[in-house]
């Protein structure tokens, strides 16, 4: 008596044509709608896509079916809530008014995955009646729209963008938006400014320096001299001035720095320069003072843009939160209202699958909300009135409603936004170690410098100011503090290009100690769902038994579950009171009877453990259901590679023995471990870390959760959800394995060239401090020996730019 | 040395230039995203670009 059926689901064996949609890569339905598309007969998993397809068609964009790197996003149906776009009050807040009577809003968009949609979006958008200048940056996943009010409502373009299957998403305030951009621009314009201006100086320095025979006339020296000073004053003062304002900072919390030395320096050369141009002294060193600005911006900015991207991931927590909630009037009707203009004490309605718009408490009856931007816990959480609902959860299979107790930035969700941004921008411990190493240097410097001025001064005081000066420009720790940002910023990069996202400063540092990785089975290693069979025990029929099942699994995100959402009827019998037991099973009534699905001892406790799935009602056993797991395709590979890393590779899995020494025997791992609950492995992982193994734990993020924090360093699978599962150090957005032992290799190149910037930084430091000393560097050969060393180590950290082979 | 005196306020009269079209470029956006720019010039638009999409239905012969 056994059936066997095909699940497929999940997108790794999803390519061909022929069983999945056209558009969005999804399973095709039992009957797909069909067009015609380039001369070829396609399939579509549903209508919103195929009029997608075709309006890419139609429009002669369908190149972009060539240049996108992925498949696009499951087009929903029109609700109907973008009119809700064109009402005053959230154009007051999120439009800007432009000065010939347009606006322009900034949008997020959830579906924009490559440049290849950003393209589409400009070019469907700007065809639009009224738009009058779109663009669209992949990147960031930001839309902005310029449109003319008069011409048209917001509502037609953000319909047609939806039809194409990105939702628009309100972005943090314009405020914000616009302080973001500005700050870039005046960055940019520092840079741009400090180039040209030290480019210009240091031409007319040179001038200066090949007179070496002292045969220009003096009014051309000085005509020379008072150039590079206009030219030199703008890059010291305008390019420089984070430099100068940060001095100012250290100094009023009496802790002097890096800035401290930078500004002081380059205002030292200039300042020195402006007296010998004015009194006509020997020497003059503007293009010490210029060079060190450009180059020390260059490194910053190289820096922020790793910030930038890293920050862009965050806005998927911005997306969580919706753009309008429905709201009770006091005489019970309802009204669709911005969720800027909620306040607390509101009572709100939340339809089935929508997010709750701020943290509230739920009235009435029982519901389920999914929190997994809050937890990384996909599976609904039951509630009972008078519970606490948080803001960005979304809505189980029941509406529920909710009185309002914290809105905006008062929210969990937003406390979560704040936290990952801070720790984005939290400066891992070997940077903070080099900033200290500075720190000290700086003192001794200055120190350094005022004795050795004083003892030119006694030996031959018409060097003592260019001695002192070289000294304090030769020695500036640019280098050794570069050493490590440089090459953190150039490795972070590399990681985002292969879609690995770190989520902690040092994970990177962590990941390159590694000598064990432990996989967790289910869905990491093997492909979800999978074959089921099916085999009834007790008279109930394989299909009534799936249908059951079915049933029960409907609302769970397991990895499993996903098999048997698959199944024909799945959607037509419907469990209420579903329960899921975590690591056991889940309960719940279908037709009247109560069942439970899970292990043996949790659904039939009268069967042995084998690690199949069992369905009865608690005692006696019904169905089995088996899995022939199959792995992913690179799973081998990946594990082969890291085995050339010298990494031992574990398998701890919550399933039973055979399958798991099965799935261990096909996949080629060392070691396997079976039958183990979250704790278990938890409690795995620390023995290994008792026995001296640094461990990487690679997880789904839903189910491992303290797995993950436990282990010296963790992935998580997946995009959204995994982002906010604060547990985990490293995401990979890439559904390719590789990436982990790609990561690895990264981490210990990175490990590598800090270890070869910081020696070399401290050698030419000592190396250089008593050559200055005894008066045998010029203040020019001081500038040039600085830059040339600050630029080794950043030319050597951006070999890590490339993207590591594994 | 008289040239010098011509040239060297004419390199600064390039670098202010230089430096105004630089501020512009910034102030226009042109640095905002240099990702998507890429793909657009492989992907002319084409001809007879059409410019309203659902207008395309009735005249698609032509």
């Amino acid at each position: 008596m056994n059936a066997t059926l095909a699940a497929m689901s999940g997108g790794e064996r999803a390519g061909t044509v022929d069983t999945t949609c056209f558009h969005c890569g999804e399973p095709l339905p039992a009957a797909p709608a069909m067009r015609m598309f380039d001369g070829a007969s396609r399939r579509f998993c549903c209508d919103g896509c195929a009029a997608a397809a075709q309006w890419i068609g139609d429009a002669d964009l369908d190149a972009y079916y060539r240049l996108r790197e992925r498949p696009g996003a499951r087009i929903d149906e029109d609700d109907g809530a973008l009119a809700l776009w064109d009402r005053e009050e959230v154009q007051a807040e999120h439009a800007r008014t432009l000065d010939d009577g347009g606006r322009e809003i900034t949008l997020l968009t959830d579906g924009m995955r490559c440049a290849a949609c950003a393209w589409l979006i400009d070019r469907a958008l700007s065809r639009e009646e009224g738009v009058t200048d779109i663009s669209a940056n992949a990147v960031t996943g930001r839309i902005r729209i310029s449109w003319d009010p008069a011409r048209t409502p917001l509502s037609r373009p953000l319909r047609r963008l939806q039809s194409l299957g990105y939702r628009p998403f309100l972005a943090a305030g314009v405020q914000q938006e616009r302080e973001r951009r500005r700050e870039r621009n005046r960055w940019l314009l520092r840079i741009g400014i400090a180039a040209l201006g030290s480019m210009q100086a240091m031409m007319f320095a040179e001038a200066l320096y090949l007179d070496t025979a002292r045969q220009m006339s003096l009014p051309m020296r000085d005509f020379l001299r008072w150039i590079a000073f206009l030219v030199s004053t703008p890059v010291v003062f305008y390019a420089g001035w984070p430099f100068i304002a940060g001095a100012a900072r250290e100094l009023r919390h009496r802790a002097p720095g890096m800035d401290t030395l930078i500004a002081g320096s380059t205002l030292l050369a200039w300042a020195g320069s402006v007296a010998e141009t004015v009194r006509g002294g020997p020497q003059v060193w503007y293009d010490a003072a210029v060079m060190f600005v450009f180059l020390l911006l260059v490194a910053r900015l190289l820096e922020q843009r790793v910030r930038a991207t890293a920050s862009a991931q965050v806005d998927a927590l911005a997306r969580a939160r919706p753009a309008f909630a429905s709201r009770e009037t006091a005489d019970g009707q309802r009204e669709a209202v911005a969720v800027g203009a909620l306040s607390a004490g509101d009572i709100v309605r939340v339809a089935p699958g929508e997010p709750v718009p701020a943290d509230a408490l739920l009235l009435d009856a029982d519901a389920s909300f999914a929190e997994a931007l809050l937890t990384g816990e996909a599976t609904p959480v039951p509630k009972h009135p008078g519970d606490q609902v948080f803001a960005g959860s979304l809505c189980g299979a029941q509406a529920a409603r909710l009185q309002l107790t914290a809105v905006g930035t008062q929210t969990r969700l937003s406390q979560l936004a704040a936290l990952i941004e801070q720790a984005q921008a939290h400066r891992p411990p070997l940077a903070l170690a080099a900033d200290r190493i500075a720190r000290g240097f700086v003192l001794a410097l200055a120190l350094a410098t005022i004795a050795v001025y004083v003892a030119w001064r006694l030996h031959d005081p018409s060097r003592a100011f260019e001695v002192a000066l070289a000294l304090l420009v030769v020695c500036c720790p640019c280098a050794l503090s570069l050493a490590v940002p440089a090459a953190l910023a150039a490795a972070n990069g590399a990681l985002a290009r292969i879609g690995v996202l770190p989520l902690r400063a040092d994970a990177l540092a962590r990941l390159a100690r590694i000598d064990t990785v432990v996989f967790d089975k289910t869905g990491t290693l093997s492909l979800p769902g999978g074959v089921l069979r099916v085999e009834s025990l007790d008279g109930l029929g394989d299909a009534e038994a799936l249908r059951i099942a079915a049933a029960l699994e409907r609302d769970s995100a397991h990895p499993l579950a996903a098999a048997f959402h698959a199944a024909p009827a799945a959607d037509t019998t419907i469990a209420t009171g579903v329960v899921e037991h975590r690591g056991a099973g889940i309960e719940g009534v279908v037709d009247g009877r109560r069942w439970r699905i899970g292990l043996a001892g949790f659904a039939a406790a009268t069967r042995h453990d084998d690690g199949a799935i069992w369905l009865g009602d608690g005692d006696i056993a019904s169905a089995r259901f088996t899995f022939d797991e199959s792995a992913r395709t690179d799973a081998r590979p990946t594990l082969d590679a890291l085995r050339r890393l010298g990494i031992a590779s574990e398998l701890a899995s919550g399933d039973g023995d055979v399958a798991v020494t099965r799935f261990a025997g096909l996949v080629g791992i060392d070691a396997a471990h079976a039958r183990m609950s979250p704790e278990g492995k938890l409690a795995h992982v620390r023995d290994l870390q008792a026995q001296g193994r640094v461990v990487a734990m690679v997880g789904d993020g839903i189910n491992d959760g303290p797995v993950l924090a436990g282990a010296d360093v963790s992935f998580a699978l997946g995009d959204g959800n995994a982002l906010a599962a604060r547990a985990a150090d490293l995401v990979l957005a890439s559904p390719t394995l590789l990436r982990i032992a790609q990561a690895v290799v990264l981490a210990r190149r990175t490990r590598a060239v800090i270890r070869q910037n910081l020696a070399w930084a401290l050698l030419y430091n000592l190396l250089a401090l008593p050559a200055a000393a005894l008066g045998m560097v010029s203040p020019w050969q001081a500038a040039l020996g600085m830059a040339l060393s600050s630029l080794l180590v950043t030319a050597n950290a951006l070999r890590l730019a490339r993207v590591p082979r594994a | 040395m008289n040239a010098l005196l011509i040239l060297i306020p004419l390199s600064l009269v390039l670098l202010l230039a230089a430096i105004w079209a630089f501020a512009w470029a910034v102030k226009r956006g042109q640095f905002d995203d240099l990702d998507t720019p890429a793909i657009d010039i492989l992907q002319g638009e084409p001809e007879p670009a059409p410019r309203r999409p659902s207008a395309v239905e009735d005249g698609d012969a032509g």
